[in-house]
């Protein structure tokens, strides 16, 4: 049983390593972002507690995965496997239990723990195989795996878009549409495999203006509810509206372009860093987004050209 | 024609292809052999220009790249993306338009459905239908046979013989020999990332004979089966 945790470690370690970050940061900079985040939850809303739930319940749901789950039944007889996976669940557990202790939560910490003892006993598919329809038929493929993966994300979004004509908060409404957008620059958070951008009889500015302008497309289709929402009932605010989704759209380009200007290879910090920079001080994606696109042909003419 | 001449390819110190010299004819199947590590796939991936390399790789294209139909040993797909759209992607990319995918879909595959769900020689069969529906000029199919059913393995076997019919080249790699036998003209085989022997298929049957005989020895008794 040691033996699985020290390679759940080593694994871990890899992946921040792989990512750019010495493990040790990135320990002491994950339990600095969690308290802070944690207390900021807890002193601006009352509903904290319930995203506390939702949290542990979906990181542990990936721990229950069946073929993961059968694997492990394979290596360890009965009681050491359901050992192993409640102190496997106790591990993830842990520190949203300790803010909850610190807050004085003890109903809380109960209903975790009963989450962690009935996620050790419960394995199930994490993985949906029923084909989600999408509108992005014609030009696969960011847009369709990406909504397939976050449809339930949408009729929150969307919700909110509701919800700030019903309480007359067009600050909530903005948010909606900053929320659509955001998911949609998660879509180019990840590199596919060379193949794929191989595949390509383009030049390298050619494949870019493609997958731009399909960005742009597709991203629009997901955000106009929104935004024909809010400009039915805050027409006055329409220069706003039309402000943060252009914003939108330059920080899907951003992120685009900085996907492929370390191709194919995954982004790291730099990368991540300049990101934040433009997002705290947008001007700079006048510096910003030139480099990358520069960037971006170089490594791509590699592969295309 | 694809001319590839004193080829040579390394990851730092390791040296992995060695003054590689094939020409590789239109009309032609060529078979690559090798032991596992061979440089089977890294030699496929210099001619499709995925791994920089050393010498030259010529051909009547300008670029190669765009008239060349690549079959990986093991293809990636994405999570949630159906085998239809898989194909709509690479006949995209390639500026081919597939009207009824349907139709084209000769190994009954469940095109609706998630290809990354997909068995081991589903994938490769829906990997190898979309490079077919590229209209490519040359083919590269490593492992085509590998995971796949016997059934389709007749069909990939008298697609292989439909392309050269049809002036395509084609290079393959596989690990049965068979299969080879009865698909290609000639075949090179690999070893430690130099081509060291070119057989025509006249003399298939001795290179079988000699690669049994250098592949087995005397490795099973060492085992000591009781």
């Amino acid at each position: 049983m040691l033996l699985h945790f020290n390679i759940q470690f080593k694994i871990l370690n890899r992946r921040f390593s792989d990512f750019g970050l010495p493990p040790i940061i990135a320990y002491l900079l994950l339990s600095i972002l969690f308290v802070t985040v944690s207390n900021a939850l807890f002193t601006k809303t009352e509903y904290a507690v319930y995203l506390y739930y939702f949290l542990v319940f979906s990181t542990l749901s990936k721990l229950s995965d069946r073929e993961r789950n059968d694997f492990l039944k394979l290596c360890y007889k009965g009681n050491v496997y359901f050992k192993l996976r409640l102190l496997e669940n106790l591990v993830i557990a842990l520190p949203f239990i300790g803010f909850l202790i610190y807050r004085l939560a003890f109903i809380p910490i109960l209903i975790i723990v009963a989450i962690v003892l009935i996620m050790t006993i419960i394995n199930f598919n994490t993985n949906v195989n029923y084909t989600i329809p999408t509108p992005f038929y014609k030009t696969p493929f960011e847009f369709i795996t990406g909504f397939r993966k976050t449809f339930f994300l949408f009729p929150i979004a969307y919700a909110l878009a509701f919800i700030s004509i019903a309480v007359d908060n067009f600050n909530l409404g903005i948010a909606s549409i900053i929320f659509v957008l955001l998911i949609c620059i998660s879509y180019y958070s990840k590199p596919e495999k060379d193949f794929y951008v191989w595949s390509f009889n383009l030049s390298a500015v050619a494949f870019l203006n493609t997958k731009i302008k399909t960005a742009i497309y597709h991203s629009s289709l997901l955000v106009l509810l929104p935004i024909i929402i809010l400009c039915c009932n805050f027409y006055h605010h329409f220069f706003v509206i039309l402000f943060f989704v252009i914003l939108g759209y330059i920080f899907i380009i951003t992120m685009l372009l900085a996907k492929y200007s370390i191709y194919p290879k995954s982004m790291h910090i730099p990368e991540g860093i300049m990101i934040v920079f433009c997002v705290f001080f947008p001007p700079l994606l006048i510096v910003i987004l030139p480099y990358f696109y520069k960037r971006a042909i170089k490594q791509l003419q590699l592969i295309l050209e | 024609m694809i001319h590839i001449e004193k080829l040579y390819k390394s990851y730092g110190k390791l040296s992995v292809l060695k003054d590689i010299n094939i020409n590789l004819k239109k009309g032609h199947v060529y078979g690559i052999v090798g032991e596992n590590g061979a440089g089977k796939t890294t030699l496929f991936r210099c001619i499709a220009g995925l791994e920089k390399y050393e010498g030259s790789i010529n051909s009547q294209h300008k670029l190669l790249k765009q008239h060349l139909g690549l079959l990986l040993t093991n293809p990636f797909f994405f999570e949630k993306l159906t085998g239809k759209e898989y194909i709509k992607l690479l006949t995209n990319a390639r500026h081919k338009t597939v009207e009824d995918i349907e139709s084209k879909n000769i190994f009954n595959l469940p095109l609706n459905k998630y290809a990354s769900t997909y068995s081991t020689g589903m994938k490769k069969k829906l990997a190898l239908t979309a490079i077919l529906l590229q209209d490519n000029d040359c083919f590269i199919l490593d492992e085509p046979f590998n995971g796949v059913d016997i059934q389709s393995n007749i069909i990939i076997t008298e697609i292989i013989h439909k392309l050269k019919s049809l002036n395509k080249i084609v290079v393959i790699s596989s690990h049965i020999f068979s299969t080879l036998e009865d698909t290609c003209d000639t075949i090179h085989l690999l070893k430690n990332g130099s081509i060291t022997k070119t057989v025509v298929k006249a003399d298939f049957k001795t290179l079988e004979q000699e690669m049994k005989a250098f592949s087995i020895g005397s490795k099973i008794e060492t085992l000591n089966l009781k």
